[in-house]
């Protein structure tokens, strides 16, 4: 446009003086940007900053996929900026009584539309505590299973004056090798470092997978792609604000009744399991770290299959035994610890409520979840109540 | 052009600059045009194509010339040298064929050199047959006209350019059922046609200047206007040539500037306001009006600013290389009335629409016997012009909606400015109500402009219409 | 051709054609398109109208605001078209 004249088109013709000096002020500028990007690190602070729930609708849940272009959504590994990009950060009504909801994909909602998550399902359906407050559920879920990663998005959920958590959970979740698979876990290691060393967590925190950028990986250019992450998160804000969808509903491969004849999970065959085996040490880790905010432990629903080998496996994810002794080590942890502990394994038992895995619900079968999950919040809820009163 | 392009334009230019004589700096500017439509070709999926569309187009400009030269135009030296270069331009690119990709500079490998040899033996002489044949040169000018404009309207319409994609795979052996109208995506087409027309239509007239092959050539595909215009008049573009300034800081950096600038307006705005721009899937979407209307005006300022800053990247790097392209934007959503909005958007598709649309149809309107009305007449060539404008973007329903939008715009505008002339004339003693009555206008043209790229930027009618009476609560 | 005879041609085309006030106090350096007296449309007309009163014909891409903007320009072009 014409008002920048001035630079192009000035009155005075350029001369060499007037190039050399542009360029050497560019370069200095360039390498004062760059150190000073590097030595004060503002990406969290930068991630803070969101358009969402002040010039548009903040999300329903935390941004993850793959194809942008079509989910208006994006996976990134800046905590801050999910965070801030989700309505969980918008102001809380003073009669709210606010639930926040932790877990795997199942709890993200993958093929749900936002309203249809389990999050949607408990809103829809209008809970009310005995003293009168409106329970608000928010989906604070995200894909891949790791504990670490449900306890690290736990952390940053605490920030938001939750009055109560559920934290929905299953075998793969708890794996030891599953607790470093999650990108958010490997990119941000001072938090969960903070964490295990806070809980006495079972994990190594020099583990190699954790991402530890140098002096120059933290220089302006380097992190070119986590500054275009977060610019990206808020462009597109408007069309999610605009059309209300945050992922991708493509054709997908029912999940299998058919199983293979194998009975192995991760790296073991059937054996008695231990306490060390499973990362149960997270789960107690997590019930410590929200302290008086009463928690709801939920061992998630998931798809019995009644096909070839089922005699071996309830379903493609799980030998029968591995889950069996999960359940068992769970219920006796549980016991112990004196934790408000619904198993809701076989909660959900028909074949046709599950979409392309055996922990994705269809939205009907959300729906009932929702009502078993919303009782036990509510339950939950009166009985803190009560003792608060106490 | 992708920034790649960009830079490898730009260094080029710093080395033209400081090291070539003046007398080598059109030979250059030649050469490397020439070389450049092979490697900003995108890749086509039919076999081989992104090599043919590229030869195809030095062909079909070498036709243009032949039949554009002046009667008494001859042969020189020079010419035959030209004709020679961009054979040898053509084995060198082909030779890339036997280099490792990174090497080659197109996007595909190129076809052996037997089957080169074969192709420029048969286009030289089917150009040197067309050079002898017994008719005077002004006989040409209209088949070649036209068949520009045939291969233009082939390659617009959907239907036609799946049939010819069919029909080349069909040549190629490759699967028919696989054709598609998108694949024959000839590079700089549309633009390169409406400046051979151009000069088609300015040498029966007498217009045009005497033009070697060498400069003909280079003006009508001069790289950086080569894929997005600016559409460059010949006239202008050889006086430019005729003087090729060297090493120059204020071109430096005036150029440089420009570069700088149209890729902030290209890549950084325009590319942010594509993710929230209205489109077919978005529109589809929209969960409410006032959704539909943000989407809307984003559409507007990506579309304004991907090309305009599109034509700084063009003019800035012409600007380097010591040829001053035409303006193409000027302000445009600023413009207090319609008329002015089309004096300063796509100005040079604008301008070229106007002298060999517009105005010949008016003139010819003018000269019947029974002598239309004005009103009648600005009707006429408004909506006429406008179509043209619009078909120039593809030969859909849509652009022609969008044409006819623009048109009978147009019109009332001009209706109505007949009417208030006096008045407007008569507001120069009132500043502030003028000024006050500019901003209505900007506001009202604006939106004007705004509701017809609606038109423009939706694949159908129907998702057009939809989506237009939604903007207003309806539907 | 005579300039004057010219202008006295073009002047009254002007004022009753195109401006159609034949009372119009015109200047002869008067800016006419960009200062709102006609619009560009009266460009074609005044292609025409040089055409068949002085059988001159001025090529379409000639017929521009910045070439035809006052008496004097269209004066000079006439001429011009006249001495080729």
């Amino acid at each position: 446009m014409q008002t920048w004249k001035w630079l192009y088109d000035p009155a005075a013709a350029f001369n060499w003086r007037f190039i050399f000096s542009v360029a050497i002020r560019v370069v200095i500028l360039f390498v004062i940007v760059n150190v000073v990007f590097a030595l004060v690190d503002p990406l969290p602070a930068l991630g803070s900053i969101s358009a969402y729930n002040h010039l548009f609708r903040g999300r329903e849940r935390l941004p993850y996929g793959e194809n942008a272009a079509v989910s208006y959504n994006l996976s990134l590994n800046q905590i801050d900026a999910m965070f801030e990009s989700h309505v969980v950060a918008s102001r809380k009504d003073d009669d709210e009584f606010r639930v926040v909801l932790i877990g795997d994909s199942a709890v993200w909602g993958v093929l749900l539309e936002p309203d249809d998550t389990l999050a949607g399902q408990i809103n829809r359906l209008d809970y009310h505590t005995a003293d009168g407050q409106t329970v608000q559920a928010y989906n604070l879920g995200y894909p891949i299973w790791s504990l670490t990663k449900d306890l690290l998005l736990l952390d940053y959920a605490l920030d938001y004056d939750p009055d109560l958590v559920v934290w929905l959970f299953t075998l793969g979740s708890f794996g030891q090798a599953a607790q470093m698979r999650s990108p958010l876990v490997q990119h941000n290691p001072d938090p969960v470092e903070d964490l295990i060393k806070r809980f006495d967590v079972n994990q190594d925190p020099n583990d190699p997978r954790f991402v530890r950028l140098s002096f120059w990986d933290k220089l302006f250019i380097r992190r070119r792609r986590d500054l275009a992450d977060l610019m990206r998160l808020q462009l597109y804000g408007v069309p999610w604000a605009v059309t209300g969808i945050d992922q991708e509903y493509p054709d997908y491969e029912p999940r299998l009744i058919d199983l293979p004849a194998d009975d192995t999970w991760e790296d073991y065959t059937p054996q008695t399991l231990t306490t060390d085996d499973l990362a149960l040490d997270v789960i107690r880790a997590g019930v410590d770290l929200v302290g008086d905010t009463p928690i709801v432990l939920i061992n998630e629903p998931m798809f019995l299959s009644d096909g070839e080998n089922s005699d071996i496996r309830y379903n493609s994810f799980f030998p029968r035994w591995a889950y069996d002794e999960y359940r068992r080590l769970l219920d006796d942890y549980s016991a112990r610890y004196g934790w408000f502990y619904l198993d809701l394994w076989d909660g959900i038992p028909e074949a046709d409520c599950y979409t392309d895995s055996a922990v994705h619900l269809t939205p009907e079968c959300s729906a009932r979840l929702g009502k078993l999950v919303g009782a036990a919040i509510v339950e939950l809820a009166d009985q803190a109540g009560r003792q608060d009163n106490d | 052009m992708t920034l790649t392009h960009i830079i490898v334009f730009v260094a080029a230019a710093l080395l033209y600059m400081t090291l070539l004589p003046q007398h080598w700096r059109k030979w250059a500017l030649f050469i490397g045009s020439v070389l450049a439509i092979f490697w900003l070709q995108p890749p086509v999926r039919i076999d081989k194509f992104d090599f043919v569309f590229p030869v195809g187009t030095l062909a079909l400009v070498t036709l243009a010339w032949l039949a554009s030269r002046d009667a008494e135009q001859q042969w020189t030296r020079e010419d035959v040298v030209s004709v020679a270069v961009m054979a040898a331009c053509i084995v060198l690119v082909s030779l890339g064929r036997y280099l490792q990709e990174d090497f080659r500079i197109t996007p595909s490998r190129p076809p052996a050199l037997p089957q080169v040899a074969v192709m420029l033996i048969s286009v030289l002489i089917v150009l040197a047959l067309v050079d002898r044949l017994p008719v005077g040169r002004k006989r040409l000018l209209l088949p070649v006209a036209l068949l520009i404009l045939a291969l233009f309207v082939i390659l617009k319409t959907e239907a036609l350019a799946e049939e010819a994609s069919r029909w080349l795979r069909d040549m190629m052996g490759q699967p028919t059922h696989l054709a598609r109208a998108s694949e024959l995506q000839w590079l700089g087409f549309s633009y390169v046609a409406f400046r051979l027309i151009h000069t088609l239509r300015d040498r029966q007239t007498g217009r045009l200047p005497v033009l070697s092959l060498r400069d003909y050539v280079t003006y009508a595909i001069f790289f950086p206007a080569f894929t997005s215009g600016p559409i460059d008049r010949a006239e202008r573009f050889l006086k430019d040539l005729q003087a090729l300034p060297g090493l120059d800081p204020a071109r430096l950096t005036q150029g440089g500037m420009r570069i700088v600038i149209g890729i902030g307006k290209k890549w950084v705005i325009a590319d942010a306001l594509a993710y929230m721009a209205l489109n077919d899937v978005k529109a589809e979407q929209a969960t409410s009006t006032a959704g539909l209307w943000l989407l809307l005006y984003v559409y507007a300022f990506q579309l304004y600013f991907d090309f305009s800053g599109y034509s700084d990247i063009a003019i800035g790097i012409g600007q380097l290389f010591g040829i001053k392209l035409p303006e193409n934007f000027s302000q445009p959503y600023l413009k207090r009335n319609i008329a002015a909005f089309w004096q300063s958007w796509h100005i040079t598709l604008s301008q070229w629409v106007r002298f060999y649309v517009f105005s010949p149809l008016s003139r010819f309107l003018l000269t019947r016997k029974r002598k239309p009305s004005p009103t009648f007449l600005a009707l006429v060539c408004q909506v006429t012009t406008m179509i043209v404008i619009g078909l120039w973007h593809g030969v859909t329903w849509t652009f022609v909606a969008w044409g006819l939008w623009h048109g009978f715009g147009l019109f009332i505008h001009k209706v109505y400015s007949d009417r208030t002339r006096p008045f407007y004339i008569g507001l120069r003693a009132r500043p502030r109500l003028m000024r006050a009555i500019g901003i209505a206008g900007t506001v009202v043209t604006f939106h004007f402009v705004l509701l017809g790229w609606v038109w423009f930027a939706l694949a159908d009618i129907e998702t057009s219409w939809d989506v237009f009476l939604r903007l207003f609560g309806m539907g | 051709m005579d300039r004057n005879d010219v202008k006295g041609k073009l002047r009254a085309f002007v004022l009753a054609e195109l401006i159609r006030n034949p009372n119009y106090n015109l200047q002869d350096d008067e800016p006419l398109i960009t200062g709102g007296l006609i619009d560009s449309f009266s460009l074609a007309h005044f292609g025409v109208f040089v055409e068949e009163t002085f059988d001159i014909y001025i090529p379409d891409p000639d017929l521009t605001v910045d070439n035809l903007d006052t008496l004097d320009q269209m004066i000079d072009r006439i001429m011009q078209g006249a001495a080729s």
